[in-house]
């Protein structure tokens, strides 16, 4: 948007007048008139409703001065402070809290200069154009931070470049020029109170006394007895208070970091985690995984827990170098293979070493490989190979056979013993099976 | 070349499809790849497992859900596919390996991974390159590879690395704490020294000078 | 007949050692005084031990909002906590930064109580209360350590737990079957399980608590009637008061040790510090995975459980106990000189245990297992 001939003046033109009004108006008053660089404070006239008034505006105002001095100095930061939401929620608000106190004080300011009498035969139009002024742009401003949220974002691209710009003396309105009104409004209004300052009362802001703020409590020595205690009691009260305000506004700031810093988090903890659909879902999909699973380990349990004999497979199914993984009795990954003489071979597939699960190909030498840790164990003995990290044998277990109408042909136990004879031509059609007890075997055997 | 073999008979897809992987693969059975294990471990000190790679912490081998022996007919076609991934480029998803083993056979390729297996595995973590950091450590994952700590795992890393990173990603954090600790100390300080002050000459008569500033 | 003057004999026995009378304001807080001297620092261990209590119950409440105690769901639950919850990670490594900090410092405490001779007539009460605090901080411990469910937790309890069974060796007869039956009430059922998490999961989070809130109230009644012990032979007689001064500067180190923890448990994962295979799920039907341990502050007992016979150690151990609970009547002429001594002995003994423990395993056991 193309900057109309009023936005060039109302912020190229009007700035630098005044700035440089106030620059050198400020030093020609210094020169000229030192001892008006002054409040030239009304307090002896009018104390009490003065408290009221300039203790809340002053507050106001710096911390709403502070506020819109740091993203000019340093934008970037601000920037990356500002991306995080609590810091500018706590930062929007702390704004508006100082802006509602510096409006109630200046309203109490300038009720007060055209109430109090004695103070109307000091004050000058001047005094109260200020505080109207002043109050005019504070409304104004709160005006700004309610209708266009959030300032504090959106001030570092558009106002801080160009004041910086102003600086640089190459003045870009383009900036400004398409801001809202208010904002517009804001603007000017800064700029004239940077106007006015050499000419009011607000000259007294380059003349703070700053050394007030950390002067040790003054002991004023007076020579009557009723005074000497009357200042110790006093001393002791203004130590006292001291010691409480400088203990809250420690304790109290503490706990305004802190809430900034953990209430957002425990806020969320409790919420409970915000995830997308995805993760959600996948979440939820892992879980029924799992669900399922223990399901299927609770099956195999009570499977165990019910049936005498367990079906591995048909003998005829199972070969000589590839082995078939089946849950023994005890909940432990085992391998059926076919022995060299046809009958079953069921050997334990949990090393011996640290408890993987073997690999179920029996190589070229007749072993089993544990591809953990690499221990070869031989299949007919079950014995790790020397050297191998696992230093115990794989057990093998006990078998029956079955015939297809159920009746027990041959079993047998892992302490040698053989039962029953398996007739060679009906071998294929064997089913394999593993027994909870040897001894209930023996009774069935025919 | 990617053995396509509809879905039918329950029971004999995941044989027949296994067979033809096989036979397709060209390379030998599934087995542990125990030369990373073993170079990991020798150049980290650290001991590791099969799950830095693969799903399950034992390796592909077996029963468990993870392993071959326990694969859908769905994720044994996800596998066969992993499996032909010779050269890099192919997204692959296989049901055996985790994130990482993914990236691996992405960006390496399933060549050139085994040659470096019995030629070079520290070579590996060159040739991954070290952009990818999948679990956001700030350690990236070839590193964290080197290192024997887990590439999908925020939590584990080499200690002080992890150190280093959170400390700079949680420095506005840490400075918040600081500061208010010590406003809250620097508080709590003023406040005590109120409440004894106040005690102080709460207990002694009143009137009587007592008490400076402790 | 002696009967009432053993009566007014014990009555006045408990008076002296809880003095309830001291229980007003000007004792407690206004003219209270702590002494002064070269092993002062000591005296702010106590209340470092309190305060983080008050972490761990704090982050341990956090905790419990997410944690399930189910086989199936315990280890997914931590999970959860570490990578889905807000803050999840810092409280849960809070939580287990600050367990391993309260038992360094509540050792340190033991140690230089005893140094200080803070155990002799009348604060028997507070010593007593504070070995038994001591053997409940190691049960939390214990028991909080198998909760996530993960290889290290289940493997290192199962591991713990047999100890207890060894015992039935030197028993004679049907004895020996005592210690089997006692893991297994313990356990629950014949292994480590579901039964095992339960009750664990119990014991740490509502039991222990409670016998700790008992114990810690009699302590610090104890600690606040009878005041600070003098602490040295020759007490020099400069004290400062306790109150602004010296609770200012516990505040103080309250504050460094919260801010240093903080930092811990923001960027330094407490995991990161082992081999991740333990911290996997734990898997009845997998492997083991290697370094299973336990925790490093039961160093001292593990490591000479690993290269001395075992009842060597149980009888070792027990002795250690039995003199910790009688020092009160044990070492009441002893000088503050010679309990110094025995103080650092042990320090070195548990420094050189814990630090060095598995170097000496693998010098007197290594290779060949």
């Amino acid at each position: 948007m193309t900057a109309t001939p009023l936005d060039l003046f109302l912020f190229a033109a009007l700035p630098y007048l005044a700035l440089a009004l106030l620059v050198f108006g400020s030093l020609y008053r210094y020169r000229t008139r030192r001892f008006t660089y002054s409040a030239l404070s009304s307090q002896f006239l009018e104390s009490r409703a003065l408290r009221w008034g300039t203790v809340p505006f002053h507050l106001g105002i710096l911390v709403l001065l502070v506020g819109h001095l740091v993203p000019f100095l340093a934008p970037v930061l601000w920037r990356d402070l500002v991306a995080h939401r609590p810091f500018l929620l706590a930062v929007e608000t702390v704004g508006v809290a100082a802006a509602a106190l510096t409006v109630v004080g200046l309203g109490v300011l300038f009720l007060r200069r055209i109430t109090a009498s004695k103070l109307q035969h000091v004050s000058t139009v001047l005094d109260l154009a200020v505080v109207l002024l002043l109050g005019f742009q504070v409304v104004v401003g709160l005006g700004v931070a309610v209708m266009h949220r959030w300032g504090a974002v959106w001030s570092v691209g558009t106002i801080t470049p160009y004041l910086w710009s102003l600086l640089e003396l190459q003045p870009d309105v383009s900036y400004v020029a398409a801001l809202p009104p208010l904002v517009k409004l804001h603007l000017v209004g800064a700029w004239a109170i940077f106007l006015i300052v050499p000419f009011s009362r607000l000259v007294h802001v380059f003349s703070l006394p700053l050394g007030y703020l950390v002067r040790p409590p003054q002991r004023v020595v007076w020579a009557t007895r009723r005074r000497l205690e009357e200042a110790a009691e006093a001393m002791q009260q203004r130590v006292t208070r001291r010691h409480l305000i400088r203990g809250l506004a420690g304790a109290g700031a503490a706990g305004l970091l802190l809430s900034l810093g953990v209430m957002d988090k425990l806020l969320h903890f409790f919420q409970g985690p915000r995830m997308s659909l995805e993760e959600e879902s996948a979440l939820l999909g892992t879980r029924l995984h799992r669900l399922q699973r223990t399901a299927e380990e609770r099956q195999l349990e009570l499977e165990r827990m019910r049936e005498p004999y367990i079906r591995i497979a048909r003998l005829g199914d199972l070969s000589t170098d590839r082995g078939r993984y089946f849950v023994d009795y005890r909940m432990r990954p085992a391998l059926a293979f076919r022995g060299a003489d046809g009958l079953p071979l069921l050997i334990s597939a949990k090393c011996t070493h640290l408890g993987c699960t073997v690999a179920s190909e029996v190589d070229a030498r007749g072993r089993l490989l544990c591809p953990c840790h690499i221990s070869y164990f031989d299949l007919e003995t079950g014995k790790p190979n020397p050297g191998s990290p696992a230093k115990e044998p794989l057990p093998h277990l006990g078998w029956v056979l079955r015939d297809t109408d159920g009746t027990v042909v041959a079993g047998w136990s892992p302490s040698g013993q053989t039962l029953g004879m398996p007739s060679p031509e009906r071998l294929e059609d064997y089913e394999v099976w593993i027994a909870r007890s040897f001894e209930d075997l023996e009774r069935e055997v025919a | 070349m990617n053995p396509r073999i509809g879905a039918a008979v329950s029971g004999t897809v995941p044989v027949v499809c296994l067979v033809a992987a096989l036979a397709f693969g060209g390379v030998a059975p599934a087995a542990a790849y125990p030369e990373f294990e073993t170079f990991v471990e020798m150049h980290s000190g650290r001991s590791i497992d099969c799950s830095l790679c693969h799903t399950h912490p034992d390796g592909p081998e077996g029963v468990r859900p993870g392993q071959i022996r326990a694969l859908t007919p769905e994720e044994l076609e996800r596998l066969n596919q992993a499996r032909g991934a010779f050269e890099p480029g192919t997204r692959v998803d296989s049901p055996i390996l985790n994130d990482f083993g993914d990236l691996i056979l992405r960006v390496v390729g399933k060549r050139r991974f085994l040659e470096l297996r019995t030629s070079d595995p520290e070579a590996l973590a060159a040739e991954l390159g070290f952009d990818s950091d999948l679990d956001g450590d700030g350690i990236p994952d070839a590193q964290e590879y080197l290192q024997g700590t887990h590439p999908l795992d925020s939590q584990h890393g080499d200690p002080w690395l992890l150190f280093r990173n959170n400390l700079r990603a949680y420095a506005l954090h840490l400075t918040l704490i600081l500061l208010a600790t010590l406003l809250g100390l620097y508080g709590l300080h003023h406040l005590l020294a109120w409440f004894d002050v106040t005690a102080q000459a709460a207990v002694s008569e009143p009137g009587r000078k007592e008490g400076s500033a402790p | 007949m002696a009967g009432p003057g053993r009566l007014e004999t014990a009555l006045q026995v408990l008076s002296d050692r809880l003095p309830v009378e001291k229980m007003n304001v000007r004792s407690l807080f206004t003219s209270k005084e702590v002494p002064v001297h070269r092993m002062s620092w000591a005296y702010y261990l106590g209340g470092l031990a309190i305060f983080l209590f008050v972490v761990q119950l704090v982050t341990g409440l956090l905790l419990l909002f997410y944690y399930e105690p189910t086989v199936s769901d315990a280890h997914a639950s931590v999970d959860f906590i570490t990578h889905h919850v807000s803050g999840g990670a810092l409280i849960r490594n809070l939580h287990t930064w600050a367990a391993s900090a309260l038992l360094l410092t509540l050792m340190a405490h033991l140690l230089t109580a005893f140094a200080m001779k803070a155990f002799v007539k009348p604060r028997e009460i507070t010593w007593v209360s504070g070995v038994v605090l001591l053997l409940i901080a190691f049960a939390f411990g214990f028991t909080g350590y198998l909760l996530p469910w993960h290889q290290i937790a289940v493997n290192a309890t199962k591991v713990g737990l047999q100890s207890i069974e060894e015992m039935g060796r030197y028993l004679p007869g049907a004895l020996s079957e005592w210690p089997r039956q006692l893991r297994e009430l313990i356990q629950g059922e014949a292994a480590v399980g579901q039964a095992t998490l339960s009750r664990f999961y119990a014991i740490h989070v509502v039991v222990l608590p409670l016998v700790t809130f008992a114990l810690l109230g009699l302590h610090l009644l104890a600690v606040q009637l009878h005041g600070m012990s003098p602490g040295v032979d020759r007490p020099s007689g400069r004290t400062e008061r306790f109150f602004p001064f010296f609770l200012l500067k516990d505040f103080w180190l309250w504050g460094v040790a919260f801010l240093a923890l903080f930092v811990l448990a923001l960027c330094l994962p407490f995991e990161s510090l082992y081999p991740y295979p333990l911290f996997e799920a734990y898997d009845s039907m997998g492997s083991t995975p290697d370094g299973i341990k336990p925790e490093w502050y039961f160093y001292f007992l593990y490591y000479p459980l690993e290269l001395l016979p075992f009842w060597v150690v149980s009888l070792g151990s027990m002795a250690s106990l039995g003199v910790l609970t009688a020092a009160p009547w044990l070492f009441r002429g002893s000088s503050r000189r010679t309990l110094r001594l025995l103080a650092v002995v042990a320090a070195l003994y548990l420094v050189v245990m814990t630090v060095f423990g598995q170097t000496l395993y693998e010098i007197f056991r290594g290779g060949g297992g």
